[in-house]
């Protein structure tokens, strides 16, 4: 579904990503760890739209999308959801999710996936004129995935779900993440807790220093030793 | 107990970030009273009719740099450009009115004219975003604010010279648009023109607040006020958003141009005063604040009825003027206060 | 252009080191310096010894002069002064009412024009030093809309103050030379005028406030962290700018002999300014300089040529600067700069 090659990526003169290849196949459940500063939201914003690759290749189902702007690649099925959240801060959340399905013209597929949404997070039905500015952290994250599910997108990408979460909320998080594996979106999961992302996710790429460092199958990079000794601290 | 405190402080936050705005609104009140009673219902309803304008043309300027982040100087060739359409419209009509009366036209010809300038001015305003801000934004976004302000002022100059190379200086006005008796609203006398021009202004306001909040578009559009990247990311097309807000804009303020005509006259500076009257709006009730500049709108105009009233009309220029920067030492941010993204930019 | 870099490279290099450097402490130029001198002897020589033409170089040196001062804050603290015109409307008001000496005023303090010209500066510089105190705590475009309110209120004051301007009627200050019609001593008044203002701006960006100017202007809360107290540099900075619009203001007073409100203090005639130190080059001080004089005289040439054509030059004009603002930023100094870099890296 998605296939990255040779990409090259740079804010400025200050490149980031050196050459990343990766690929996402669909229904898939794929994990992109590695430390601070290593490129993984480097590579979702290049894959979003919003940064332009310097060289390579980003194919969304076989179309080449590096470089379309963010909104055409929204529009294609691609739903990013950023670190920084990007909410609506000053509207309900029941405006930021109907915004989330904004390519979406039928009102009636609008509504009907709204009411997923809901059943997915019941808490923001019960929030669902409350100003998302005034809500928690946790409850932005979930009302963040949920507004990039609106528009019934086929691939998903979720950028470090986990900064600044309480432990509790984020097993909440991964756990509507597993959730929505299940009805057959695929994801691709940027996140530093190596563990957790390990468990939930069918396989995985490391990224460090801008460069894919290893990948394969979650289970199996839990067990290699360089995974271990850097970040899981074993 | 650390509970209570924060909600004390919670409380004392809101009432103190209220104080100016409810100080104001009360001596607006107090002022209010005092010139009905000196000056009587006609100066009332002259606040009214002034403060829809000024609401109207301040509406406009907020959304642009809501959205936009645009500081519009150019608002007031705005206005001028509608002035222009309407008497061009509707001078040939009411000449030929003239010679073939014609009941049922006499009635719709002014209206003619104002829909002919707000179409003309969304027109002029699309051709401006797409000439002078995209370019800008295609280049650099740093400096934004400060650049895009100093583009306006540059648009500003070229319009206000270019109408006067094209045409000259000269005045173009009409007596009236609705050859009615003035009708008395509670002991004061009222043209037709100005109730018009009131209605259009509150019905125009109230058009554009519908369409921000209940409309698919208008969504997007307050969208892209609170989050740029957000926006993209859910699938907004900015320039489109871009184009309609500063067509919208410019529509109004063209309408408002338009719709005043018989007071203002058309000439290529006719958009001096509303600019900064409508700046003075914005600023006194915060950069970016929709809903505060339609109050705003009616505490300026009330501030210049006043001053005609108690002092002679050559010191409008001085006296609100000098309130306002009063006004801003207080509260720098303005009465409503603004938290609107770029506002802190250099 | 060619030159100046031939003259870089003889930079390090006896007495034309020593005369480079000692005229680089004052912000000088050995090509600055010709081309002042050359500006200098210009009115001096045909055609230019032309009454007509001698009046454009005045005009000429009096945007000079205004560019100068105007970008000593625009493009330094980047805070743009939108009632500069109004400042400098003070100053030719205020030197023009201390030198009048016509009942038709309320007043006849009759002072000599020199004493009302440094009175108007004072005045000027006073009322620089408030705006400044004003603008302070705002940033950017919110200091621009108070300088511009403040203009606005200044301008409708003199228009109100009827006893002391006769208001919209305008006012009719003595000359400053009575025994001759020749523009002549006027140009070498605003000649010096202009390059005081340079030079004694020019030091002042060149010390260690230049530099905190900068700083403030780029990021303000960067500055502040880093110890620079913006409240200092920024009303200085105001201050200084305001008290040479109104030395200009005083010179146009009595040079014009005329003075209305509109003419004088609009916003249009900020525009004007701001268009120059634009074009010129933000923060270079000597772009707007420069642009200042062929601008005066192609205006002039434009509207002599085509008396029915009223505005084309302001047309001209405002488009010259939204194409330059849009697509090439730094104006003429930038691309100096540019070219001297590729000049330099080629021959070396």
């Amino acid at each position: 579904m998605l296939k990255i090659e040779r990409l090259d990526a740079s804010y400025g003169f200050l490149q980031i990503l050196w050459g990343i290849s990766l690929h996402v196949e669909e229904g898939e459940f794929v994990g992109l760890i590695g430390p601070n500063g290593a490129g993984k939201t480097t590579t979702l914003r290049s894959i979003a739209g919003l940064l332009p690759p310097k060289d390579g290749q980003i194919l969304f189902k076989g179309q080449s999308i590096g470089g379309t702007p963010a909104y055409k690649v929204s529009r294609m099925g691609v739903s990013y959801v950023s670190e920084a959240l990007n909410l609506f801060v000053d509207m309900s959340v029941r405006e930021n999710l109907l915004l989330g399905a904004y390519s979406v013209r039928d009102k009636k597929r609008q509504l009907e996936t709204l009411e997923f949404v809901y059943s997915l997070f019941p808490r923001l039905k019960e929030r669902e004129n409350q100003l998302a500015g005034t809500m928690s952290g946790g409850e932005r994250k979930m009302l963040a995935i949920a507004r990039g599910m609106m528009s019934n997108p086929q691939l998903m990408l979720v950028d470090e779900p986990s900064l600044g979460l309480a432990p509790h909320l984020v097993t909440d998080v991964f756990q509507s993440l597993q959730k929505l594996q299940q009805t057959g979106v695929t994801i691709l999961l940027v996140e530093q807790r190596v563990n957790a992302t390990l468990a939930i996710t069918n396989r995985a790429y490391v990224l460090e220093h801008g460069r894919v460092a290893m990948e394969g199958p979650s289970s199996e990079l839990m067990k290699n030793e360089h995974i271990k000794a850097a970040y899981l601290g074993v | 107990m650390k509970e209570s405190t924060s909600f004390t402080r919670f409380i004392m936050n809101k009432l103190t970030r209220n104080l100016p705005a409810t100080v104001v609104i009360a001596l607006s009140l107090v002022l209010m009273v005092v010139l009905g009673a000196v000056g009587g219902m006609s100066q009332v309803l002259n606040t009214f009719v002034t403060g829809g304008m000024w609401a109207l043309l301040a509406v406009g300027l907020a959304l642009v740099f809501g959205v936009m982040n645009v500081p519009h100087f150019a608002h007031g060739e705005s206005f001028m450009i509608g002035a222009y359409v309407a008497y061009w419209v509707f001078n040939p009509i009411y000449q030929t009115l003239g010679e073939h009366p014609n009941a049922f036209l006499e009635v719709v010809a002014p209206f003619i004219g104002f829909l002919a300038a707000a179409v003309v001015g969304f027109v002029v305003g699309v051709l401006l975003e797409r000439i002078i801000f995209a370019p800008l934004r295609r280049r650099t976004k740093s400096g934004w604010v400060m650049n895009a302000f100093l583009l306006t002022v540059g648009v500003s100059f070229v319009l206000t010279n270019g109408f006067t190379l094209a045409i000259g200086p000269n005045f173009r006005g009409i007596p009236r648009y609705w050859n009615i008796d003035t009708l008395t609203i509670l002991g004061a006398n009222v043209s037709a023109d100005r109730i018009v021009a009131f209605f259009l202004a509150m019905i125009t306001i109230f058009a554009l607040w519908l369409f921000l909040r209940q409309t698919r578009t208008g969504r997007a559009i307050r969208a892209v006020s609170q989050d740029e990247t957000g926006a993209e990311l859910v699938g907004i097309n900015l320039d489109f958003v871009y184009v309609l807000t500063f067509g919208l804009a410019t529509a109004t303020a063209a309408l408002a141009g338009a719709s005043l005509l018989f007071m203002f006259q058309a000439y290529p500076t006719v958009g001096g005063k509303p600019l900064y009257f409508a700046w003075y709006v914005v600023m006194l009730a915060g950069l970016g604040n929709v809903a505060g500049a339609i109050l705003g709108g009616f505490i300026v105009a009330l501030l210049q009825t006043a001053t005609q009233q108690f002092f002679g009309p050559s010191w409008e220029d001085v006296i609100p003027v000098a309130v306002m920067i009063l006004v801003l030492i207080a509260v720098p941010s303005g009465i409503f206060g603004s938290e609107v993204k770029g506002v802190q930019e250099q | 252009m060619t030159e100046n870099a031939t003259n870089e490279k003889k930079n390090g290099a006896g007495v034309w080191g020593r005369l480079t450097s000692a005229l680089g402490a004052v912000g000088m130029t050995p090509l600055g310096v010709g081309l002042l001198i050359l500006l200098a002897i210009l009115p001096l020589v045909p055609p230019f010894s032309q009454e007509h033409m001698i009046r454009w170089l005045i005009m000429g040196a009096f945007l000079a002069a205004q560019a100068i001062a105007f970008d000593f804050t625009a493009g330094y603290i980047n805070v743009v002064n939108f009632g500069f015109a109004a400042i400098l409307g003070l100053g030719a008001y205020t030197s023009g009412i201390l030198t009048n000496t016509n009942p038709s005023l309320a007043i006849q303090p009759g002072l000599s024009p020199w004493i009302g010209m440094l009175a108007g500066a004072l005045v000027a510089g006073i009322v620089g030093f408030g705006l400044g105190v004003l603008t302070l705590r705002l940033r950017g475009i919110f200091a621009a809309v108070m300088a511009w309110f403040v203009g606005i209120g200044l301008m409708g004051l003199t228009r109100n103050m009827v006893d002391l301007t006769r208001g919209p009627l305008g006012m009719a200050p003595r000359k400053l030379f009575l025994g001759t019609t020749s523009n002549l001593p006027y140009f070498y008044v605003i000649f010096g005028m202009m390059v005081l203002i340079y030079v004694v701006l020019r030091l002042v960006t060149k010390s260690h406030y230049g530099l905190a100017f900068k700083a403030i202007g780029q990021n303000l809360d960067a500055a502040r962290a880093s110890g620079i107290n913006p409240t200092k540099y920024r009303v200085l900075n105001f201050t200084l700018s305001c008290v040479f619009a109104g030395l200009l203001g005083g010179f146009y007073a009595h040079y014009f002999g005329s003075l209305t409100p509109q003419t004088l203090m609009h916003t249009s005639k900020t525009v004007e300014v701001l268009a120059l130190a634009y074009i010129g080059g933000r923060g270079s001080m000597w772009g707007g300089m420069l642009v200042a004089f062929p601008f005066v005289f192609g205006i002039e040439y434009l509207r002599s040529s085509l008396t029915d054509l009223p505005g084309l030059h302001m047309v001209l004009y405002g488009v010259l600067m939204i194409v330059v603002m849009i697509f090439y930023p730094n104006g003429l100094s930038g691309f100096y700069y540019w070219l001297k870099e590729k000049i330099q890296s080629k021959s070396a």
